[in-house]
């Protein structure tokens, strides 16, 4: 159904253009608004506080931004999908550990990790190529392995794509030749991930996203999601578009692990293991996974709930009271009732649009108006 | 010599896997009515090997009491976590039922953090389950052959079940074809709360085991024992009782074989292997060894 | 006749999602008649004992079944009030067997002596389910299959039995074997409503039908009449009113 109406607008479009009607695009009302709205929020918040100037909340609005990113990417595959991907952070991960290794210099990596391989120890690339590289690492990964698993859905798919995770993470925390083990991986030197880099990667990755899902192959994408059967007869090679989108959400994971480590500055493999997984599933869930306003917006909520909750949690356990760890309590619970009750999320898997908002806006009976006119000439042409 | 290392590996995969075998069994039970692959199981055994703590460190019960109250905390749970978190969503998708129970085993986990202790707990265990036993040259501790005897009366019980009560041939027809058996009268809701039933006390048989074996209770020791029936039940097959069994078996066997062969240097990855095996048998053969006759919507 | 049907449905919607797949049907089933529905595929007649039967929630209207309003319950509850689907594709438990199988029908039924008649009983309508009695239900043949939907249709003594599309699938020899069978437990006076394709068939055994067309109820009344309607047979079901 969501397919059909994609295939409406498109065609209603199509219809636009032919009729010259230019003031449907500079009317603001067509999609691109999404992605110019999206991309607004983020950088007037970006900058008021940079403006600000205080170190932690800069150091959580980076962290955040951070996160953002990630939950990005996981949307991208599992958003268009509907494939649950629990192998995700494994590809954060991955991209976290490849662009420190690359990143870091030859002598630091010499003292810090004496079992890692030669070959990685002389390598040494500036902090942007070294970011690229780690995610392109990551999307080399899940291009080598992820073929045959595109077939599988549901429970099995699940499966699947779980034990995919355990993999990955028995790797990163024991091949001490190149992760330093189930030890701390310390980075050294400055913090490189600084507000402005995380900030123009997510708006970066945000159009990315956004038009992926607008493209013919998102638009495959989503009618597989929407009924595998149906798609498939219709020619779509379901295999093919999950196994594209899949890579470029590994790649945008690594992307995102990356700025991480050089945020964080010291990684374990258990860093990208359950805990991230679901932190990112309940911000797809509670934003709503079927569109990237939701991904945003999710993160956004659930980022601001866990700053609250988390300093609520700090308050308690200074006033003798043994509070850590209630924030995920109240995460998944509230997850479980965003399921129950409004299981497409705070944004009911649709995106933010221009036309929307105008609707919203205290004089919006005017505007309503206009849309009615729009349909009225939409009928007659 | 040679057939005493050749009878020791037999016991060890013997017990291993008879203890494996509960585990899938439990996930399968679960699984083959509601199709809902089940995160929140793990935790179900936490919670019994906590009550086996707080049993046998604060009071001076006898030990069948304490087991026996521990596999009843393992049947609450399991019997509650469905009617308070997954009935709800019975009609919807199964995406949200295996969101909902991963969301469950992280609320859990975080429970005993806090309610408890992040840090693990020494359990008690009867004296005569490290009892050493010599059998056939071989010395094994007596709780390893314990395991043995109580998989197989807990089979032989779950078997006659099966076959010959009324409940038993319902939840198997309800697990081939769920809205025909609701429409010979067979009660949803029973069927589900059942399954959930046998696994609760299932996972409370493998605390007792699984809390012997190390000693100690912690919040996140349900993850282990979770992975590897996920393994077990791979191998033997998603849709049949009696492949979750044989999966243990092979688990075990294969682990086994694995720690034995494997060089030490890459020991350390016998999970990944293990994992890795996993994930062959579920791309090239989803069915695993034993099929059951549910037909699994798989598109190639 | 008497004045209170086994089963009145009134302004009966039913939807798939967003699209409505029954407008508004109303009918009646009374004690011991044979009820026919007859339609081209996608009329609704399947949908309509589906929700009768408790698997598809109705959006609106009522179902009265022995005078109690049931639209709404669950099918278990439905099947203990004393109704039995059988259900399209026969979709027995493949992997239990013939004995298993007639359990599960049998579900809430002690199982004393009466139980044990009522099997024979059934053995005596259906030999061959006595010699395959403990076969699995998958490795019988499908017209031995659709006797074993029926028969666990029956063992619960229904006092509704809904037969959708018996003979789909079958060699025209079972199709009458399974038509006989039909007129047989016409005969011990079991009220049925039958769905049928086959609508020759069904017509001629009915005592009432129902023709349904896009979700609607287009005619109702003497199976006689209706076949003798040319028009109707024409437009609604196929140019001799199904294969014959």
């Amino acid at each position: 159904m969501n397919l059909s109406k994609e295939l409406s607008t498109r065609q209603e479009s199509a219809r636009h253009a032919a009729a010259k009607d230019y003031t449907e695009y500079f009317s603001f009302s067509r999609k691109s608004s999404t992605v110019v709205i999206l991309i607004a929020i983020l950088v007037v918040i970006g900058y008021f506080i940079w403006w600000l100037n205080i170190p932690f909340i800069e150091d959580i609005f980076t962290a955040g931004t951070i996160t953002l990113i990630m939950a990005l990417g996981f949307q991208l595959f599992m958003g268009n999908s509907g494939v649950l991907n629990w192998s995700y952070v494994g590809y954060v991960g991955i991209g976290a550990f490849a662009s420190a290794i690359f990143s870091m210099t030859p002598s630091f990596k010499a003292m810090q990790i004496p079992t890692m391989y030669p070959f990685l120890v002389n390598l040494h690339l500036p902090f942007p190529v070294a970011l690229v590289a780690g995610a392109m690492v990551a999307m080399i990964v899940a291009a080598l392995v992820a073929w045959p698993l595109m077939r599988l859905s549901d429970a099995v798919g699940a499966i699947t794509q779980f034990a995919l995770l355990i993999v990955i993470n028995v790797l990163l925390s024991q091949w001490s030749q190149i992760t330093n083990g189930p030890r701390t991986f310390t980075l050294g030197g400055t913090r490189l991930t600084s507000l402005w880099v995380a900030l123009g990667v997510a708006v970066l990755v945000i159009i990315i996203v956004y038009y992926f899902k607008e493209s013919s192959l998102g638009l495959k994408l989503r009618a597989t999601r929407d009924d595998r059967y149906a798609a498939r007869s219709s020619g779509i090679n379901f295999v093919a578009v999950r196994y594209y989108a899949y890579v470029v959400s590994a790649f945008i994971g690594g992307l995102a692990g990356g700025l991480y480590s050089h945020y964080i500055l010291s990684i374990t493999a258990a860093s990208f293991y359950m805990g991230e997984l679901f932190m990112i599933l309940s911000m797809l869930v509670i934003g709503g996974s079927m569109s990237v306003s939701g991904a945003f917006f999710g993160t956004l909520f659930v980022t601001l709930m866990r700053q609250f909750l988390r300093q609520a949690e700090n308050f308690l356990t200074r006033s003798g009271f043994e509070a850590s760890g209630s924030t995920e309590i109240v995460v998944a619970v509230l997850m479980i009732i965003f399921l129950v009750w409004q299981a497409d999320g705070i944004t009911g898997g649709e995106e933010l649009t221009w036309e929307k908002i105008k609707r919203r806006l205290p004089n919006g009976k005017k505007s309503r108006e206009k849309v009615s006119k729009n349909v009225k000439q939409e009928e007659k042409a | 010599m040679n057939a005493e290392i050749l009878f020791e590996f037999v016991i060890n995969v013997l017990s291993m896997g008879s203890l494996y075998a509960l585990i899938s069994l439990g996930l399968v039970f679960v699984f083959g009515i509601c199709q809902l692959v089940n995160y929140a199981y793990g935790e179900y055994i936490t919670v019994s090997g906590y009550v086996l703590y707080f049993l046998g460190v604060f009071t001076n019960l006898p030990w069948p009491v304490v087991f026996l109250l521990g596999i009843l905390a393992g049947v609450a749970i399991g019997f509650f976590s469905e009617l308070v978190a997954f009935r709800p969503f019975r009609e919807r998708s199964l995406d949200a039922l295996l969101v909902t129970s991963f969301a469950v085993s992280i609320i859990l986990q975080r429970l005993f953090q806090l309610g408890i202790s992040p840090r693990s707990k020494a359990v008690p265990v009867p004296a005569f389950f490290n009892l050493n036993i010599q059998l056939f040259g071989v010395i094994t501790p007596l709780r390893n052959l314990l395991i043995i005897g109580t998989t197989i009366v807990l089979l032989t019980v779950l078997v006659l079940i099966m076959k010959y009560t009324t409940l038993g041939i319902a939840m198997r027809g309800a697990s081939e074809n769920f809205v025909t058996a609701r429409l010979m009268g067979v009660p949803a809701n029973l069927m589900i709360s059942a399954a959930f039933i046998i696994s609760g006390l299932l996972a409370g048989v493998v605390a007792i085991f699984w809390s012997a074996r190390t000693g100690s209770v912690e919040p996140m020791m349900g993850g282990t024992p979770l992975l590897i029936g996920f393994i077990a039940v791979v191998i033997g097959g998603m849709h049949s009782l009696p492949g979750s069994v044989l999966g243990g078996y092979v688990y075990a066997f294969i682990s086994n074989v694995l720690s034995l062969t494997l060089p030490s240097s890459l020991l350390s990855f016998r999970d990944a292997f293990m994992f890795a095996i996993v994930i062959a048998f579920l791309v090239l053969k989803p069915e695993g060894l034993l099929r059951g006759n549910y037909q699994e919507e798989r598109v190639g | 006749m008497n004045n209170n049907p086994v089963l009145q449905i009134s302004d009966l919607y039913v939807a798939y999602g967003s699209i409505l797949a029954l407008h508004g049907v109303c009918m009646e089933v009374h004690k011991g008649e044979l009820v026919s529905i007859c339609g081209v595929n996608g009329a609704g007649k399947s949908t309509v004992l589906k929700a009768i039967a408790g698997v598809l929630k109705p959006r609106s209207g009522s179902i009265r079944f022995k005078g109690k309003e049931v639209a709404g319950y669950k099918p278990e509850q439905l099947h203990k009030m004393g109704m039995a689907l059988v259900p399209e594709g026969r979709e027995i438990f493949p992997s239990l067997t013939v004995e298993e199988n007639l359990r599960i029908g049998a579900y809430g039924r002690r199982l004393d002596k009466s139980f044990a008649a009522d099997l024979e009983d059934l053995f005596n309508l259906f030999p061959i389910l006595k010699e395959r009695y403990h076969q699995a239900g998958g490795l019988l043949s499908g017209g031995e299959q659709q006797m074993l939907a029926i028969a666990r249709g029956l063992i619960s003594k229904p006092d509704l039995l809904m037969l959708d599309e018996p003979s789909l699938g079958l060699s025209p020899a079972l199709v009458d074997q399974i038509f006989e069978l039909i007129i047989e437990l016409k005969s011990r006076n079991i009220t049925i409503l039958l769905v049928e394709q086959n609508a020759q068939r069904a017509l001629a055994i009915a005592d009432r039908a129902y023709l349904f067309a896009n979700g609607r109820v287009e005619y109702s009344g003497q199976p006689q009449e209706l076949m003798g309607n040319v028009d109707i047979t024409s437009v609604y079901l196929g140019h001799n009113g199904g294969d014959v």
